[in-house]
């Protein structure tokens, strides 16, 4: 058989490519069209019609108030969440890759929280908040304020992420090899100098995967914010994810609330693309 | 040669092996039946009376729980053309449900022997698995031991009276004699939902906040049952945080005499039977200055109901074989100890006389066989309990005054709209 003819590639790639074609169009492809066409419906989830009332779950969603408050909330969540995950994991990684005694042993312990999931996680975070910290600060919990909660939920997700982040910082900090920072300080830089001007440039992909990783999961938290705050109080710590939740399934608005998700998809996208294309713009090599 | 025959008979194993999963053992003589069960706590006793039922009846059950939201688990259900035999449901669900899903059951013997079925249009849809009501719910042995007195919870009647039992249980040395639950649901749907269910016709009332011809804040029985959630709020065990108190301390101290009165339900019995619970302890009405009887009620009904499913999925024999458990439950020994027995739970059918086991439903059980309950009001918004909750909450940690809640609680009415009944 000729290996240029079109039913022979066809057919090779049905054999090696196709079980993940057709698992990626059922579990992605045809949940996502499907959904997009739910927003379209004023279905609540549960009915068996589907009445289309075309763009008004959208209309709706603009004028959705507490949407956009939750929107805004999980946009200054990320911020802060992200910034501080990053310097986080890149000091831990800059730290486990001197030569410290023990640093596999660190690298394994910083990143243990990320194989804890996101669920048990809160809770044990709540445990801490609301009962240890109160019982020895005798002080009342961080959970109760409106502040003191959005201040949890981004301490709680930078211990939980450093640790994953780290990792990959790690990988970054190996890979830059030993030659050119030898040759940095033969050169006669400091070795802060040397961080910043060789191995931080060096290691740009790294950033931009860590920062891409860390915005895209601070925009759709739902996990820790269920289980630490289930969005109190006063509802003034439900994240954009949450809110699309109690939308769909709990008010059962479930076009509007479908609606509201695709919104967020768009908005995660948007800041996650720009991001990785002006990081990559940048990115040198040795 | 010898490894391929080994080979074959491997695969053969493993897929006998598969065909032993898969199968079950069900047996085509016998229908079966799929219940969901929506009441977490009573799960393992289902269970079990589900295997009982099997063995003398004949009729494999199977009995499914989930902790989402009912409606949002329903309906993964009907998506995937796989509904249950039986749903337990909340109330509000039957009325948004019962018209597509469920079958028609008021030629059902056990519609007579009970207040609490749902009927709409004059066709009963919803089977009431038990009642629950709301009110306070005290440690009598606590208060007596603090006050040095016999407590006989009818003599409560007014705002007054309660903040004097609960001067003289700190003048006994009681530390802290309330306790307050701070979820939505129970501030939202359970305390501030008292004020709907209070006045006469509830949707009048509604309607009159709705078109701003009652004003929330200058209605009487809003003030009343607020008066004596301020001596609750006051009294808090956790007034500097109340807001990160959490349900089961809360419920501890309760049972364990630490605080005297807790604003919740019988449900809530489910929580203190965990913990070293002292004797004495109850259910009472909100007491307030209404002066209209209301502190002389609970506020409560039916709770959780069944419905049977009316789609092609469910076949003829699997709904009699349901009508047949429904009927079970209420009219057989097995079914009625069932309820009250095993599962602890307040029965909705006058026909079932057993005396019911935990001294919350005990409590329950008094007032609703003396006529003494104020009915739910069972049409409230999906999202009624989250936002007025989330105000309520504000409300209790501080953050505004009473005029500044009625104002939100007003507000969301503006837009809000009760269910269809």
């Amino acid at each position: 058989m000729k290996q240029n003819k079109l039913s022979y590639k066809i057919q090779q790639y049905l054999l090696f490519a196709g079980p993940g074609t057709v698992l990626f169009f059922a579990v992605v492809m045809v949940p996502f069209v499907y959904g997009l066409y739910l927003t379209f419906t004023s279905w609540d989830g549960v009915s068996a019609t589907k009445p289309f009332v075309g763009f008004d779950n959208f209309v709706q969603a603009f004028t959705d108030g507490d949407y956009w408050l939750a929107l805004g909330r999980t946009a200054i969540y990320s911020v802060f969440a992200v910034v501080l995950i990053n310097v986080v994991a890149f000091a831990l990684a800059y730290l486990v890759t001197q030569g410290i005694k023990g640093q596999n042993f660190f690298r394994a312990g910083f990143f243990v929280p990320n194989l804890i999931g996101g669920i048990v996680l809160g809770y044990v975070w709540k445990f801490v908040f609301n009962r240890a910290f109160v019982a020895i600060f005798s002080a009342t919990s961080l959970l109760a304020t409106t502040e003191g909660a959005m201040f949890c939920l981004i301490m709680v997700s930078v211990w939980q992420y450093a640790g994953y982040m780290m990792l990959i910082y790690v990988a970054g900090f190996m890979s830059v090899s030993k030659d050119v920072r030898e040759a940095a300080k033969i050169d006669g830089c400091t070795s802060s100098q040397a961080m910043r001007n060789v191995t931080i440039p060096l290691m740009r992909s790294s950033f931009v995967q860590c920062i891409f990783l860390s915005i895209t999961r601070c925009f759709v938290v739902y996990d820790v914010n269920l289980s630490l705050t289930n969005g109190e109080p006063y509802n003034s710590s439900v994240m954009a994810a949450m809110h699309v939740y109690n939308q769909a399934f709990t008010y059962k608005n479930y076009g509007l609330g479908q609606a509201e998700a695709v919104i967020l998809f768009l908005v995660c996208a948007i800041v996650g693309v720009t991001q990785v294309l002006i990081g990559k713009r940048g990115e040198v090599e040795a | 040669m010898k490894k391929r025959v080994l080979a074959i008979v491997l695969a053969l194993a493993l897929a006998l092996a598969l065909t032993a999963c898969t199968g079950g053992g069900a047996s085509s003589d016998k229908v079966s039946i799929t219940i969901f069960n929506s009441k977490m706590e009573i799960q393992s006793q289902m269970e079990e009376m589900a295997a009982k039922y099997a063995e003398e009846k004949g009729v494999n059950v199977e009995v499914y729980y989930s902790s989402d939201t009912v409606a949002a688990h329903l309906s993964t259900r009907y998506a995937g053309n796989d509904p249950y035999t039986i749903s337990m449901v909340d109330a509000k669900d039957v009325y948004s449900l019962a018209a597509e899903h469920a079958v028609d059951l008021s030629d059902q013997d056990w519609v007579k022997n009970t207040t609490q079925a749902i009927a709409i249009d004059g066709k009963t849809y919803g089977f009431p698995v038990c009642v629950e009501a709301r009110g306070i719910i005290y440690n009598g042995n606590a208060i007596e031991k603090a006050t040095g007195k016999a407590f006989d919870p009818t003599t409560i009647k007014t705002t007054a009276d309660f903040q004097a039992l609960v001067d003289a249980c700190k003048a006994g040395g009681m530390e802290n004699v309330t306790g307050v639950m701070k979820e939505d649901w129970s501030l939202g749907a359970h305390f501030l939902a008292e004020v709907y269910e209070q006045h006469d016709d509830p949707d009048a009332f509604i309607a009159g906040i709705k078109d701003g011809s009652i004003k929330l804040i200058e209605d009487k029985k809003f003030n009343d049952l607020m008066n004596t959630f301020d001596v609750l709020k006051e009294n808090n065990y956790a007034k500097a945080a109340a807001i990160s108190a959490e349900r089961e301390v809360t419920e501890q101290k309760l049972a364990e005499g630490e605080i005297a009165f807790m604003y919740g339900g019988n449900w809530d019995w489910s929580v203190i039977n965990a913990y070293d619970y002292t004797d004495k302890m109850g259910m009472m009405p909100v007491p307030n200055d209404s002066g209209d009887g209301s502190s002389d009620k609970l506020v409560g009904g039916g709770s959780k109901y069944f419905f049977i499913d009316s789609s092609a999925n469910t076949s003829d024999e699997q709904r009699q074989a349901a009508k047949d458990f429904l009927n079970w439950l209420v009219f057989d020994e097995a079914g009625q100890s069932f309820i009250v027995n095993d599962c602890a739970l307040v029965p909705a059918f006058s026909n079932i006389t057993l005396a019911v086991q935990d001294p919350l439903g005990a409590s329950v059980k008094s007032y609703a066989d003396n006529d003494a309950l104020i009915g739910n009001y069972n049409y409230l918004p999906d999202d009624h309990y989250a936002k007025v909750g989330a105000s309520f909450q504000k409300y209790l940690a501080g953050e505004t005054d009473r005029a500044g809640f009625a104002d939100e609680v007003t507000a969301y009415w503006a837009t809000a709209e009760v269910g269809a009944h």
